[in-house]
């Protein structure tokens, strides 16, 4: 007993004692890089540049976090090489959750050679990551986290090419009230961040401009019968049925539409349920259900890409999550940003300043891709167009009257 | 200690305790009565609203009863929890899948002569093999489970076999991942068994659809529940299951091999779950490798809920939780969100006023 | 030989046979490839296939080690190179024939075109031939055969050495015990300073550690030290009084909100002080293991673990809901939650946190000694052993149980409440039923009952992980298969507890079955 306790107060006093003193200063940096806030990065020669991902290559969203990440190596498959280095890109499992998040922000912002994160692929687990890469300078453009505040947390180093919940449910409810006519809706989502947050604004947008919402449900994701959740819907009759979630979930309702009395109400969804395997999977009962996106319609580069990522994966693009196109797209601008900034030393090692590489991503302006403009604003929301609205036509999605 | 304890338990505290319970009881009751009352008095829903959730719950709860009593018949032998039984299910999702898409891909000329699939020209057979080729590959894995994960463990104090079930099923279910792809898939039905058609009967002015897939699903899951009950009943291997069941030692000494009963009951066990696993593909269509982690869980809560280690227990209760889950909320006038919620909480107020499930025995001190 | 060698020779091959196709068809073989080419310091491009000379190390590998089980089929015999020769053929052979079967297979199919990626998801074109060393399909297999074969042969060859060394190794490795034992070890042991030094290492370490291994091993050690935390208190509840408790994240949320909604300014703005906050996160975790214990005392085993288990997910549902989204803020969890500040400094850099945990883990790992080794420990022993007899010696069970739910509980508020102040938020998507299961595992697999086993546990459970994450998608497979086999070969736990054995078991009345000579398991 006596031991212990004496242990005890040894070990809190060499605590204090310990966490009093000063970090240990940094040594010498080549000259390139002293000027800049957060130094730079070093990559020795026969080293790849290595661009991060945090993303959920397991569990149960594991498909997403597959297909951004292979639709963000396909960018660097495209990119070539800067100054004869090579890229790679680093994707680490999240399991999509906050802690994981965290944990794989710590690793990647340990590693050296790590000079920008295309991701976080979630919400949550980019909130988490946030605050580390903040510390160590490492720029983020996240094709996927849509949640509003994350730019608002003053953070230097976030940026994401998606939109925001709030930018996409406003224009939705709009679309819905104004376009299709609807004046009864019923809301629904998966009750996670993401859909949930969509859902809200849909709901306060839709009842502000004078609709109605007569019915607001959640359903437990990963589940694949909702006849129950959209029967109790289906008392009140809605026109349309809005859904803030993503594809599975998307899919299964759709399916479970016309089984559950509502047969003739619209199924109308976001960016989450766009995609091929929507299409793909609800067969007949998909016609005429709409989604936004913030793909562009076809283009030559989306072609290309299309084609690259069937020949390297065996799948079709768009088939495994609805953002594989925003994951080419957010490792092509940092890639882009890091060609722009690199500066090879005279001794054969690739010096990338972080702080600059901060600032240029921050300030990339008219970077023109597969999901369109590319253009960051003060906050580094760098996709301000808004949505595009698609309709299922004949088997597949076809751009809806704007 | 038998003597002991109804001595303990015939002093007046447990009594007293007894009586509190049942007065809390009814008055939950009567809560839960003038609730629903109230809700059925605001008439949100027509009677074809309530129809449709209490088919949607039939059908789910066929399926979970299916997957219970696996858990049910291994825990009645074993006395341990197989977490890992709904991967099994997973495993026979897929065997399904492949033997749908295999048949689909083949094609062959129809009666009058135009080309058809062999899956819409004999549909018949393209599903009993379905069944056939998802059962089999399922009671294999059951089997193989309990050879390589569970039986070098007999003997381990008890939560030593849970803790191995747990890794064997994050592994099948990562395997699953690895071997299929992440992606989720959809089960090509014969067309005879398209999903979301049915019979339509019109109800209070609206059209409620009967779908054939879940006619289907309910009407197997009571055959072979039906089946189950006259195997374990009738048999001499259920005989010898029942024996092994209730004493090892014993049904040794008469010559039964408990090893091979016990592999065979993870066969039965697997089967069953194979089957439920073949009917989700085809109700419900979407699935990939981590289709059989909820229904896993809730199909366990169902066997815990009627009495675990009874096989009509798990029946019930399975069909009891897919019922509360549907026609639950909308009783209650509650988000749907929260149909978890209640069917957990009826678990445990059901457990708290009958510790051992609706239809469990009595705890033996021994079986704890 | 006799037929039954034989018979064993050719499962043994089956086996690895199976093994190697299932490393095939899963990947396995080309990641494991790449990463001992890495090893070798050859550097390797992403999503490039690796040399064939690494997957011909790999292969080896595996063969060597069939050769050598299929040699070493009873402890009692000894080997002779003849026995040896047939049987190592036998298992490399059965295998490589298995293998080039698979081969065949796969290969005619990839080569008439057939893209086998929609249905197994890993077998690429390139993968496929990279399986048949870019050869045709008939000489891969032939390779396959033949390597098989030969590297199962230098297995058998290896366990013959290895058999007739083993004898000088033995004799070595006693006399080096008894020189040092008698030199220093044993005077070691009798010394009573050396506890001190050792205690003092230990310090230094903890220490020095946190300030030297940089932000990523401090947040892992930290996740590491919180799931410590968590598993001194499941090991109150599971380990001490016997109760098998699936739930253990419901204490864990409770803590873990409790901490974020009184400190963070949203949505509630009580902005509370950051120990005042964690004080009162444990005082209500404890609080809620008394309320959720009261009516389910009565239950027993199973059916305690599946309600327990409800509670959880209840908890995480009604976190995540629409009704409490005011209250919660729903799915978006809380963020802003305050960091720990003392005498106006804060402390929130990643060694401050390791240092906070340290001392909470410290403190913890002091409180549950002390409890363990006290009556009420006596008290939750008797329980654990037999609560009927308990209650009839005198035992107030209720209140032991109660008490141990509680105990435990407030260890598991503890950990939330640092686990929401280290992230800066928390969100219902902490608080999934993977955390019980994982706290549940840690305990048993660190060793009922002992304190030191649940650290072991839980470096084992959280740090492995973090170690296998080279192993990127396959990180998972790989733990959930060590679970399995940690169990076979170790079921009392990495460090077992060391109380007494009072009584025999109970479940050894049920298992009159003794274990099979051969159990298939150790395949």
């Amino acid at each position: 007993m006596k031991k212990s306790v004496l242990f005890f107060v040894f070990v809190v006093f060499a605590m204090v004692l310990a966490s009093c003193n000063g970090a240990a200063p940094a040594g010498g940096e080549p000259e390139v890089c002293a000027s800049d806030e957060f130094g730079c990065a070093k990559i020795p020669a026969g080293q790849t540049v290595k661009i991060g991902m945090g993303a959920p290559l397991t569990g149960d969203y594991a498909s997403f976090g597959v297909d951004i990440s292979q639709g963000a190596a396909v960018a660097v498959k495209d990119a070539g090489t800067v100054e004869g280095f090579a890229f790679e890109l680093v994707a680490q499992d999240t399991q999509g959750a906050p802690e994981g998040g965290a944990a794989v922000a710590n690793k990647l912002a340990t590693d050296p050679t790590v000079v920008a994160i295309a991701g976080h692929i979630f919400s949550g687990s980019t909130e988490a990551a946030i605050p580390v890469y903040d510390k160590a300078g490492i720029p983020m453009m996240s094709p996927s986290a849509t949640n509003p505040p994350l730019t608002t947390l003053g953070s230097k180093v976030f940026n994401r090419v998606a939109f925001t919940d709030a930018v996409q449910g406003k224009f939705a409810a709009d679309y819905l009230y104004s376009k299709l006519g609807f004046r009864k809706i019923a809301v629904l989502h998966d009750g996670g961040a993401y859909g949930q947050g969509l859902a809200d604004v849909v709901r306060d947008e839709f009842t502000k401009l004078g609709g109605e919402v007569v019915g607001y449900e959640a359903v437990t994701p990963g589940e694949t019968d909702y006849t129950a959740t959209l029967s109790a819907l289906a008392a009140s009759s809605p026109e349309a049925v809005y859904f803030g979630g993503y594809v599975a979930e998307g899919v299964v309702l759709t399916n479970n539409m016309k089984q559950s009395g509502l047969e003739n109400a619209v199924f109308f969804g976001c960016d989450g349920t766009f995609g091929t395997e929507f299409v793909e999977k609800t067969g007949a009962n998909g016609e005429g259900a709409y989604a936004a996106s913030l793909i562009p319609p076809e283009s030559a580069e989306k072609a290309k890409f299309d084609a690259d990522y069937l020949a390297a994966y065996g799948v079709g693009a768009g088939t495994l999550s609805p953002y594989t196109w925003s994951g080419y797209d957010s490792a092509a601008v940092l890639m882009a940003k890091v060609k722009e900034v690199a500066v090879l030393g005279s001794d054969g090692t690739l010096y990338v300043p972080r702080g600059a590489l901060v600032a240029a991503v921050r300030g990339t302006q008219g970077f023109s891709s597969i999901t369109g403009d590319i253009t960051c604003d003060a906050v580094g929301e760098c996709n301000t167009a808004g949505p595009t609205f698609y309709i299922v036509k004949g088997g597949d999605w076809a751009q809806a009257e704007q | 200690m038998e003597a002991l304890r109804k001595k303990f338990s015939l002093t007046l505290p447990q009594n007293s305790i007894r009586i509190i319970r049942i007065i809390a009881a009814l008055l939950l009751l009567a809560l839960i009565i003038v609730r629903a009352m109230d809700v059925a008095a605001k008439s949100q829903f027509g009677a074809d609203t309530w129809l449709r959730l209490s088919v949607s719950g039939l059908i789910i709860g066929g399926m979970y009863a299916l997957i219970a009593i696996g858990y049910t018949l291994v825990y009645g032998i074993l006395f341990m929890i197989n977490f890992a039984h709904g991967e099994v299910m997973m495993i026979g999702t897929f065997g399904g899948y492949f033997v749908f898409e295999a048949f689909n891909a083949i094609q062959v000329s129809g009666a009058d002569g135009s080309q058809l699939s062999f899956l819409n020209a004999y549909p018949v057979i393209a599903i009993l093999l379905a069944f056939l080729a998802g059962m089999t590959i399922a009671a294999l894995s059951g089997l193989f489970l309990e050879k390589i994960a569970y039986r070098p463990l007999r003997g381990a104090p008890r939560l030593v076999p849970l803790i191995s079930a747990i890794g064997a099923s994050i592994f099948l279910q990562n395997a699953g991942q690895l071997l299929f792809g992440p992606q989720r898939r959809q089960y090509i039905n014969p067309v005879v068994l398209d999903r979301g058609i049915g019979w339509n009967l019109e109800v209070a002015g609206s059209t409620v659809v009967l779908t054939y897939t879940g006619i289907f699903s309910l009407i197997l899951s009571a055959i072979l529940m039906v089946g189950l009950y006259l195997l374990v009943q009738r048999t001499k291997l259920g005989r010898a299951m029942r024996a092994v069941a209730q004493d090892k030692k014993t049904a040794a000494l008469m010559g039964i091999n408990v090893d091979q009963i016990i592999s065979r009951t993870f066969v039965i066990s697997g089967a069953l779950a194979g089957a439920a696993g073949v009917m989700w593909g085809i109700h419900n269509g979407l699935f990939n490798y981590f289709v059989g982690f909820l229904p896993g869980i809730k199909a366990f809560t169902a066997a815990v809920l009627g009495g675990i280690g009874n096989i009509p227990g798990a029946m019930l209760g399975g069909m009891f939780l897919g019922i509360v889950e549907s026609v639950g909320p909308a009783v209650l006038g509650i988000d749907f969100q929260l149909k978890d919620v209640l069917a957990f909480t009826i678990l445990i107020l059901v457990l708290i006023f009958r510790p051992s499930g609706i239809l469990g025995e009595a705890l033996t001190e021994e079986k704890v | 030989m006799n037929k039954q060698s034989i018979q064993k020779s050719a499962a043994s091959g089956l086996v690895f046979g199976i093994i190697v196709i299932f490393f095939a068809l899963i990947g396995f073989t080309v990641v494991f490839s790449g990463l001992i080419q890495k090893a070798l310091g050859q550097s390797l491009g992403v999503g490039q296939i690796p040399s064939i000379s690494s997957f011909l190390i790999f292969l080896g590998l595996l063969g060597i080690w069939n050769g050598w089980r299929a040699s070493r089929q009873d402890k009692h015999e000894t080997l002779s190179v003849k026995k040896v020769l047939g049987r190592s053929a036998i298992a490399g052979l059965v295998a490589g024939v298995l293998v080039m079967v698979y081969a065949l297979i796969v290969g005619a199919l990839n080569n008439s075109g057939i893209n086998l990626r929609t249905y197994l998801s890993q077998l690429s074109s390139e993968s496929v031939r990279f399986f048949l060393f870019n050869q045709t399909i008939v000489v891969g297999g032939l390779i396959h055969v033949f390597y098989s074969t030969l590297m199962a042969v230098i297995g058998g060859f290896l366990a013959v050495a290895s058999e007739r060394s083993r004898e000088r190794v033995k004799s070595t490795r006693e006399s080096i015990q008894k020189w040092s034992q008698d030199r220093w070890l044993g005077k070691l042991q009798g010394n009573p300073y050396v506890s001190y030094v050792l205690m003092g290492v230990v310090l230094l370490l903890l220490v020095l550690l946190p300030r030297t291994w940089g932000a990523y091993w401090n947040y892992v050690m930290g996740t590491v030290g919180i799931y410590v935390l968590l598993g001194l208190g499941l090991n109150i509840i599971v380990g001490l009084s016997g109760q098998l408790v699936l739930g253990y994240v419901a204490f864990f949320a409770i803590g873990a909100y409790t901490f974020a909604l009184t400190t963070s300014p949203e949505p509630h703005n009580l902005v509370w002080n950051f120990w005042i906050a964690l004080g009162v996160a444990v005082l209500a975790a404890a609080l809620s293991g008394i309320l959720i214990g009261l009516p389910i005392m009565r239950l027993r085993g199973d059916y305690l673990a599946i309600v327990t288990l409800g509670f959880g997910e209840i908890i995480r549902i009604l976190l995540r809901s629409d009704i409490l989204k005011d209250f919660t803020m729903g799915p978006r969890g809380v963020r802003n939650i305050a960091g720990p500040t003392l005498f106006g400094r804060s402390f929130t850099t990643d060694v401050d946190f390791m240092y906070l945990i340290i001392l909470a883990v410290l403190l913890s790992i002091f409180l549950a000694r002390r409890w363990q080794e006290s009556s009420i420990g006596r008290a939750w022993l008797a329980i654990s052993q037999d609560e009927t007899v308990a209650q009839a010696t005198g035992v107030d069970t209720q209140k032991y149980k109660l008490l141990a739910l509680s105990l435990g509980a407030a260890f598991a508020g503890l950990g939330g409440a640092l686990f929401a102040s280290r992230n800066q938020f928390t969100g219902p998507e902490d608080h999934a039923l993977m955390v019980s299961i994982n706290v549940l595992v840690l305990v048993i697999v660190g060793g009922m009952g002992s304190i030191p086993g649940v650290v072991l546990g839980a470096f084992a459970l959280k740090g492995l992980p973090e170690i296998l994450r080279e192993l990127e998608s396959y990180r998972l497979l790989v733990f959930g298969a060590l679970l399995v086999v940690m169990m076979i070969i170790r079921p009392e736990g990495l460090w077992p507890a060391r109380r007494p054995k009072l009584e025999v078991p109970v479940e050894q009345d049920h298992e009159p079955v003794p274990l099979p000579a051969t159990a298939g398991g150790e395949k």
